[in-house]
């Protein structure tokens, strides 16, 4: 394929903000376009609330979600959005990022493919971050409800766990838990009425891998997880170089065969004889790797690999990197 | 003389070209073969009078992005589609006239049709419906005359030859609808998978479409048979018959693709690449309208043009000056238009002097 038409820091960031009806959404989005930033966005907007969308450039579309015919059942794009980003670029000077709001019920996973599978797309944006509001009081509900409320989170970058003056500080602390158990990788912010600093929610680089991975917390003090239908998460470091080949045989495997139960897949891999690093990351079973900078002077050159989904199995996925270890 | 003034020597000695400063969306020549509008993506025209007369004007058409023109039905104007949802006209000397409005929804399809007497058609598609407007009545507000709702958003329409039937292309096909039919139902060409644009034969054999997925797609319309034209390393974005359907040009890989679609069609033969070799993506394609070749662009900002037959190439512009968005020919074959994603525009006299 071509190389990208443009350097990636011209690539228009985007951000995703997703979350329940009612949760905040359009009360962050209006935050976001409100304060005195200096920036302008182009916003996408899929259901028309009860709160207007206070800017100048509003796109309104429907979420079209779509399969591609690539063999692989579980991968959706949203096609409204491949539409209107082209149709954005044609006026590309007329704003700093792209802010898609999706609707309530809405599976991020489509949204997420997109930036992976259409060249055109991915040519001219980058994935920012994938923003969940939830609401403090109502999220344990929804959760029971419905699925899409614990996809929403597990594919957060960034939960904005919105109404806590709504609920005790105990139920604060055991909702955050619940986020934390399906999603240990996401910065939480806990908020009223979705106040906060948007240097919180914008310009994360969250899908840059290397910052993820280097924040996240308690990397090697996994929990063991029980094999049911919750969304959780694991993570695997390994200190030896890995075989690329190796590691490109088990992860096209594995995700084709648990690609629908793998929400979300990212690592960042030593690979042996290389300077640079390799980071991986997968949406379902769409896939994606490059080359990132090389690793820096003196730092440990450890592989580390994060799965969160559902029907994970620790041991296997364990055993499964560790054959990826070059000999 | 470098390579590049070499190249660029046609659009020296016969060209003329601005740098304007904006995506050009769209070029297209109006009906009387005068005047070329460029659409640009600051939600201008800039109109050429082609007379040599060397006036660049720019007239404020939208207030967003243009999105879609094509040449009006009628003689000395354009029609023109843009993000702030209006459908609008251009005549030649400037003055823009609302057609419709669609509120906040994207006008992203415009096509016309000119029939005999000055009749003439034009549609145009917002989301999943597609608006035709009887091009007599559009002076006057209101005068809608049909809308055909679809599944889905329409990503492509084209009028056939005559004007007597239209192709949508969308989610899962494309629909034909007849223009003049009482009940509205179109025939519905079905196959799975996301459409994004559509062409119809000039003889009314096929009607082909790009797929999300790099390939074409194609139905005869005899006998309902598919076609499927596959291979490309990138979304063939731009497609153009040649004068008598002969070949489909499409864009989508790193020459001219140029499908047979003479004795027996295009299905289990190679393609015939034009233009090739430099590894650079072809981004726009346009058959001329009464000789067997074609002009495409180059995401390099390079503009050949091909002869079919023999596949000798003639440079128009050299590479440089951004991604080929827009390519057309004047409905003599005279003239050739092309603009680019960073705002160079150009028009290209291949008159015999």
């Amino acid at each position: 394929m071509a190389e990208p038409a443009v350097p990636r820091s011209a690539a228009v960031p985007v951000t995703v903000l997703t979350g329940y009806l009612g949760a905040g959404k359009t009360t962050l989005l209006n935050r976001i376009l409100t304060e005195r930033h200096g920036r302008r966005y182009a916003v996408v907007i899929n259901e028309f609330g009860e709160l207007g969308v206070d800017n100048d450039l509003v796109v309104e579309s429907d979420e079209e979600v779509f399969e591609m015919n690539n063999g692989c059942i579980c991968c959706t794009v949203r096609g409204d959005l491949i539409r209107i980003v082209g149709g954005l670029m044609k006026r590309r000077d007329k704003f700093d990022g792209i802010i898609i709001e999706t609707t309530g019920l809405a599976n991020p996973a489509p949204v997420a493919q997109t930036f992976f599978v259409d060249e055109g797309v991915r040519q001219k944006t980058r994935l920012d971050a994938i923003v969940t509001v939830v609401d403090a009081k109502h999220l344990p509900e929804r959760l029971e409800d419905s699925h899409e409320a614990a996809d929403q989170i597990a594919f957060a970058d960034v939960i904005v766990l919105n109404k806590t003056d709504l609920v005790s500080p105990e139920e604060l602390e055991a909702v955050e838990e619940r986020i934390r158990a399906i999603n240990r990788f996401a910065r939480i912010h806990r908020t009223e009425r979705a106040a906060l600093p948007i240097a919180d929610v914008l310009d994360q680089s969250a899908f840059d891998l290397e910052r993820v991975l280097a924040e996240t917390p308690d990397f090697l003090t996994d929990d063991a997880h029980e094999h049911n239908d919750d969304v959780t998460s694991v993570s695997f470091e390994l200190a030896q170089p890995i075989d690329p080949e190796r590691f490109n045989a088990w992860i096209s495997v594995l995700l084709a065969e648990k690609g629908q139960d793998l929400l979300r897949t990212k690592g960042i891999l030593h690979y042996a004889g290389e300077d640079r690093r390799f980071a991986f990351q997968a949406v379902h079973m769409i896939a994606d790797g490059a080359f990132i900078g090389p690793w820096k002077e003196g730092e440990t050159r450890t592989s580390r690999l994060v799965f969160i989904g559902r029907n994970l199995n620790r041991p296997q996925l364990r055993r499964g990197f560790e054959s990826c270890q070059a000999a | 003389m470098s390579a590049s003034a070499t190249a660029d020597a046609l659009l020296n000695t016969r060209g003329e070209s601005r740098a304007l400063d904006a995506f050009v969306v769209a070029a297209a020549f109006e009906r009387g073969g005068r005047f070329c509008a460029f659409a640009l993506g600051d939600g201008t025209l800039s109109l050429v009078d082609g007379l040599g007369q060397s006036e660049w004007r720019s007239v404020a058409a939208h207030e967003g992005a243009v999105l879609a023109l094509a040449p009006d039905a009628r003689a000395g104007a354009f029609v023109s589609g843009g993000d702030d949802g209006a459908l609008r006209r251009t005549s030649s000397a400037g003055e823009v006239s609302e057609i419709a409005r669609f509120g906040s929804r994207w006008v992203e399809q415009v096509a016309c049709h000119a029939g005999a007497k000055g009749s003439g058609l034009i549609a145009a598609s917002v989301g999943k419906a597609i608006h035709l407007f009887d091009e007599a009545l559009v002076d006057k507000a209101g005068t809608q005359l049909k809308r055909f709702e679809h599944k889905s958003t329409v990503s492509g329409i084209a009028f056939d030859a005559k004007g007597k039937r239209i192709a949508a292309s969308h989610y899962n096909g494309v629909s034909l609808w007849f223009v003049a039919a009482k009940d509205a139902s179109p025939r519905e060409l079905e196959w799975k998978g996301s459409h994004i644009g559509v062409a119809l034969h000039p003889e009314g054999d096929a009607v082909v479409s790009a797929m999300q997925e790099n390939a074409l797609h194609g139905w005869r319309l005899s006998d309902g048979q598919h076609m499927r034209m596959s291979g490309y390393p990138a979304k063939a974005e731009s497609l153009s018959f040649s004068r008598r359907g002969k070949w489909l040009a499409s864009s989508g890989a790193d020459a001219i693709i140029l499908w047979p679609f003479f004795g027996g069609g295009p299905m289990g033969k190679a393609p015939l690449e034009l233009a090739g070799g430099d590894g650079v993506l072809c981004t726009r394609v346009a058959c001329h309208p009464g000789h067997d070749a074609v002009a495409g662009g180059f995401a390099d900002g390079l503009v050949v043009l091909a002869d079919i037959d023999s596949g000798r190439v003639l440079p128009v512009a050299a590479p440089g000056r951004g991604a080929v968005s827009a390519l057309a020919w004047n409905a003599d074959g005279t003239r050739l238009a092309f603009g680019t994603e960073s705002g160079f525009a150009a028009i290209v006299d291949f008159a015999r002097k």
